[in-house]
């Protein structure tokens, strides 16, 4: 049985662990001391993407590859000012409109709060925004001690804190996409071992928000999956958006169709869902899906993928909005993916072409 | 069948990038006797092998030649309750191309007529009336009276392509949709006929890959690439051209009637300068029509093949064609007969080479 | 004045993204004495290796040897020959330069007359070679023909040089330094040289001759911009400041560990050096990492003023600086 609570435990805990773009490795520890007693092997390659492996028992299994990407949007710093301000720059693409006045955590020697400088309105000229490399981090340390604490290159994450609305809405930050990652991770290992129907390969990539094309292709490239599933998050419908380019939340995951993917796992996939009850709705993404699906599609020989999403609002935010609802229908879906003898046969290499 | 009924039947078949499997069965019908082996990968590239010289040679050389079969197309993103479709391109299509045209809808359990449109002038705004209208103040109708019509034969997801018809006009032209490429795929096919007449000579592997996904800019082009490893690579293409009146001539890329377009750089790809220089010089010792490439535009699958695994060495060679991705693609059969020739040409030249 | 003499006979060997074959006969010259195999690639990457023991790790280290020019791509009536450009050309500094053609054509890139400095784009200029007509030209140029800006190295204070393109022939300069200086190391792994081809059209050269070669480690050697030029965007990293060890650029985030693995080789072994943090540009530093199934990498950056101009300017001390650290980082591993 998927366990609500502990999916959600697991959701707050991996989203507080630092891991901005380019630095995932840090999360390391973290990913080895809590999930090592439910996976058979864990490892983190060059790049610095995680890859948590639960064999199934069986010899010459397929190979499924389950995708969410670790990375999370955030900051480096790139100067210091000799009255002790930290100049920054964004690792991915920051909603410079939430920047002013936001907590931060400077990931130093030690770790340091900050507070990204802002103009009150009394001495505003404009309503223009800061470009980006012209907001300041303030640490409340002067100069000299903080050039002892932090150095050029040091991250810089918003303040974790998580909270509920009514009906299970989530709110905090990094849910894009650790949120989708902690659900993946659950999933698979609550899932006893005898009812896999393929080796699974729980991969938390690196870089998707900074690289355009990102680290997973390493990782992918590494491991030759027979299939792969890709979780990230998707657009959640609000005021002023339009329909088709949004999904509802508490209506269950979104699968998107799209000529980046596999058809036909994505129809098996659709399929499975309406088989086991998990509610979800289909979305066209037409040339490219704009999540590591796209790349995992076109990684060696080709890799068939389907791509699935979690509605989530305010993306890239410090305030992300998720529903326990669609946390418990991705839960279900990744757990029925990976048992399902009828999509490992269907997916799985026969001989391959020999020219 | 002649070239151009080979083309016309090419250019009728349904096969949008990512729902390339009509094109992929027709091609496969034309060759699969005459082939060593044709296979589909995972991708969803058809890839057709010819064997030549001794197999059991220790030193065997590969060529890979390819175009795609995918065309530009749409995808349905959305029903309305009114039973109109709301949809996007799948592929770069100019919205200057879309209202009032016709389209084919691969619905649920068959193709469906339907067509691209927006309010009629009269409803629009007086300063709207000379622009573009923008893709999403158009819709697709199918004649359904509401959404749970609409619904019945069409999902989210689901994608059409421009129906338009296929003539010959003028002097020796053709238009279509979707010549882009199956212009390079019929070559292909009437290359392999050829090779099958009277086989190349030298210890090579020919390895035609029918590809998919080229117009999305993720092209299967590099599973294939992956899969083959080959010493050298031909890309059979189309290329858009601009020799019409009122551009300037050194605004129009290639000519119509020029013959066979050899593209030195585009904006992915360098081409191997050995290569190049020997497409010219067959060309001329085979007296094919060719031109160079006057204009640094467009990428085609030699981007993706040339920097597959360890490199390889890459040539495209293109049909000049106007209006590209528009449901009227114009073309001279005479440039097309230059690229298959000139391409037969140097699979021969390449595959009795001790190296490439 | 060695590192100055190597410099410069690098500089005025032109060879544009693509065709590369001038620079790489030199190169091949050059590096021969310091490794025990040396090939070209399909793409015409020059690849010199010099084996360690057979236990030992791949490092790879790249600087590309190519430079930005400018294609022919129409002859006009007039003998004027339009062009486009090749990888990430500032027309504002290319305009009224003088271009020298990879056969050896010299002549001058320009605007149209009344095109306003604003209103720069390739399809304005033209490059005169002196022809009276299409047809002198056509004797001389053909389409597909190449150019770049014509090349020069000259000496200015203290160890500075400026000149083109210090864009990567600077890089190729270290990688011959940390060859030459690591003759004299027992070294238990393989070290790849690696000359790459087409960085300046997307780092094409350096990701076939990665997912050949799979290194464990890979270090890129390139310029980088500084901060330390009148009005300039703020940007820590200054000429004469010695190795600026890349932290990140627009292209890639180097690993973590083999960046503070040379900021601490640095400073134990007194090497100058800097951080770096670009916030535009790409290097081939992201094409290794991401070859095949990845490395780990980081890149040995030398601040380079007035970057893909025709006085590109540097401080020979930096480039001393790339090599020493460049070496000590290969025996540490």
């Amino acid at each position: 049985m998927l366990d609500k609570d502990k999916i959600k435990q697991a959701i707050f805990s991996l989203c507080s662990v630092m891991s901005v773009s380019g630095f995932e490795k840090r999360a390391t520890p973290y990913i080895e001391s809590t999930f090592k007693d439910n996976f058979d092997s864990i490892s983190c390659d060059a790049v610095g993407n995680h890859l948590l492996v639960k064999k199934c028992g069986k010899e010459n299994a397929p190979k499924v590859i389950i995708d969410a990407h670790m990375d999370e949007v955030g900051m480096i710093v790139t100067g210091i000012t000799d009255d002790g301000f930290l100049r920054i720059a964004p690792m991915g693409g920051l909603d410079v409109s939430i920047m002013q006045a936001a907590d931060v955590i400077i990931y130093g020697k030690e770790e340091l709060r900050g507070v990204i400088a802002s103009t009150p309105p009394h001495l505003k000229k404009d309503d223009k925004l800061p470009a980006p490399d012209e907001l300041l981090v303030d640490t409340g340390l002067n100069g000299k001690a903080v050039k002892e604490l932090v150095d050029i290159g040091t991250p810089v994450g918003f303040a974790p804190v998580y909270g509920e609305l009514l009906n299970g809405r989530l709110i905090g930050k990094s849910f894009d996409d650790k949120a989708c990652a902690a659900i993946g991770i659950c999933a698979v290992a609550s899932t006893p071992p005898e009812v896999l129907a393929a080796d699974v390969y729980v991969l938390l990539s690196a870089t998707e928000e900074t690289n355009r094309l990102g680290g997973v292709s390493a990782a992918v490239f590494a491991t030759d999956p027979d299939y792969a599933m890709v979780i990230d998050v998707n657009l959640a419908r609000v005021p002023d958006t339009k329909d088709f380019e949004t999904v509802e939340m508490d209506k269950g995951i979104s699968i998107s169709h799209s000529a980046a993917t596999h058809r036909g796992l994505t129809l098996a996939t659709e399929e499975l869902c309406r088989e086991k009850d998990i509610p979800y709705t289909p979305v066209a993404a037409p040339s490219s899906t704009g999540t590591n699906a796209a790349t995992v599609n076109l990684v060696g020989l080709g890799v068939p993928v389907v791509d699935v999403g979690l509605p989530l609002a305010c993306m890239h935010t410090y305030n992300e909005v998720i529903s326990m609802t669609d946390i418990c229908s991705l839960a279900s879906l990744v757990r029925e993916f990976i048992s399902s003898d009828k999509l490992a046969d269907k997916m799985a290499r026969r001989e391959d072409i020999i020219i | 069948m002649n070239s151009v009924q080979l083309i016309e039947r090419l250019c009728a078949a349904f096969g949008p990038s990512g729902r390339e499997e009509a094109v992929a069965q027709l091609i496969k019908e034309q060759i699969k006797d005459i082939c060593h082996s044709v296979h589909t990968d995972r991708m969803g590239n058809l890839i057709a092998v010819m064997k030549f010289g001794d197999v059991n040679a220790k030193s065997r050389k590969r060529i890979m030649i390819s175009a795609h079969m995918d065309e530009v197309g749409f995808m349905i993103n959305e029903i309305k309750s009114n039973g109109y479709l709301g949809f996007d391109t799948v592929g770069g299509i100019s919205e200057s191309v879309l209202a009032g045209r016709r389209v084919t809808v691969l619905g649920k359990d068959a193709t469906l007529s339907g067509l691209i449109a927006s309010k009629a002038i009269h409803h629009k705004e007086k300063k709207d009336r000379s622009k573009t209208t923008p893709i999403d103040k158009l819709y697709i109708d199918i004649g359904a009276l509401d959404g749970d019509e609409a619904k019945e034969h069409v999902s989210i997801g689901d994608f059409a392509t421009f129906d338009s018809p296929f003539y010959t006009f003028g002097d020796g032209m053709v238009k279509g949709k979707a010549l882009d490429d199956r212009m390079g795929c019929a070559a292909m096919i009437e290359i392999i006929r050829r090779l099958k007449e009277n086989p190349a000579e030298g210890n090579t592997d020919v390895c035609f890959c029918f590809t998919v996904r080229e117009e999305i800019g993720l092209s299967g082009a590099k599973a294939a690439a992956y899969r083959i490893r080959p010493n050298m690579a031909i890309v059979l293409e189309t290329t858009a051209i601009a020799d019409i009146a009122d551009v300037p001539a050194s605004r129009r890329v290639a000519d119509v009637g020029g013959g066979a377009v050899i593209s030195v750089m585009d904006r992915s790809t360098i081409y191997d300068k050995a290569l190049v220089s020997m497409a010219l010089d067959i060309a001329k010792e085979r007296s094919v029509k060719a031109q160079v490439k006057r204009y640094v535009s467009g990428g085609n699958d030699a981007g993706t093949i040339h920097k597959t695994a360890e490199g390889v060495k890459t040539l495209a060679i293109s049909v000049p064609t106007r209006y590209l991705h528009s449901p009227a693609c114009v073309a001279s059969i005479n440039d097309y007969y230059a690229v298959r020739d000139l391409c037969e040409g140097i699979i021969r030249a390449s595959a009795s080479k001790e190296e490439i | 004045m060695k590192l100055y003499n190597t410099l410069k006979e690098l500089c005025l060997c032109p060879a544009v993204s693509g065709r590369e074959e001038k620079i790489r006969a030199k190169l091949e010259q050059l590096i021969a004495p310091f490794c025990d195999e040396y090939r070209t690639d399909a793409l015409g990457n020059l690849i010199a290796v010099r084996k360690g023991n057979r236990n030992g790790k791949r490092i790879m280290l790249a600087a590309h040897m190519d430079e930005i020019g400018f294609l022919v791509t129409f002859i006009e009536d007039s003998g004027m020959l339009r062009v486009a450009p090749v990888g990430g050309i500032s027309l504002a500094a290319a305009a009224y330069s003088r271009v020298v053609s990879e056969n050896g054509v010299k002549g001058v890139i320009v605007p149209e007359d009344k095109v306003k400095a604003a209103d720069y784009k390739s399809e304005v200029f033209y490059i005169d070679i002196g022809a009276k007509s299409k047809k002198r030209a056509e004797a001389q140029v053909s389409i597909g023909d190449f150019f770049v800006a014509t090349p020069s190295l000259d000496k200015l204070l203290g160890d500075r040089v400026c000149g083109r393109p210090l864009d990567d022939r600077v890089g190729c300069t270290a990688l011959l330094g940390i060859a030459e200086a690591m003759q004299s190391v027992q070294c238990e792994h393989d070290v790849y040289y690696v000359f790459s081809v087409q960085e300046e059209v997307g780092c094409r050269g350096a990701k076939t001759a990665a997912f050949a070669i799979a290194p464990h480690v890979a270090l890129c050697f390139d310029v980088t911009a500084t901060g330390d030029t009148p009005s300039c965007a703020p940007m820590a990293c200054s000429l004469g400041d010695g190795a600026a060890i890349k932290i990140k650029d627009a292209s890639v985030i180097c690993d973590e560990d083999v960046t503070r693995r040379l900021c601490e080789i640095a400073k134990q072994k007194k090497i100058k050096a800097q951080k770096e943090i670009l916030l535009f540009g790409g290097t081939d530093t992201s094409a290794m990492q991401l070859a095949g199934a990845g490395a780990a990498v980081g890149a040995l950056s030398i601040p380079t003023r007035y970057i893909h101009s025709g006085v590109e300017m540097c401080d020979l001390g930096d480039v001393q600086s790339c090599i020493d650290l460049g070496v000590e980082f290969i025996k540490s591993i």
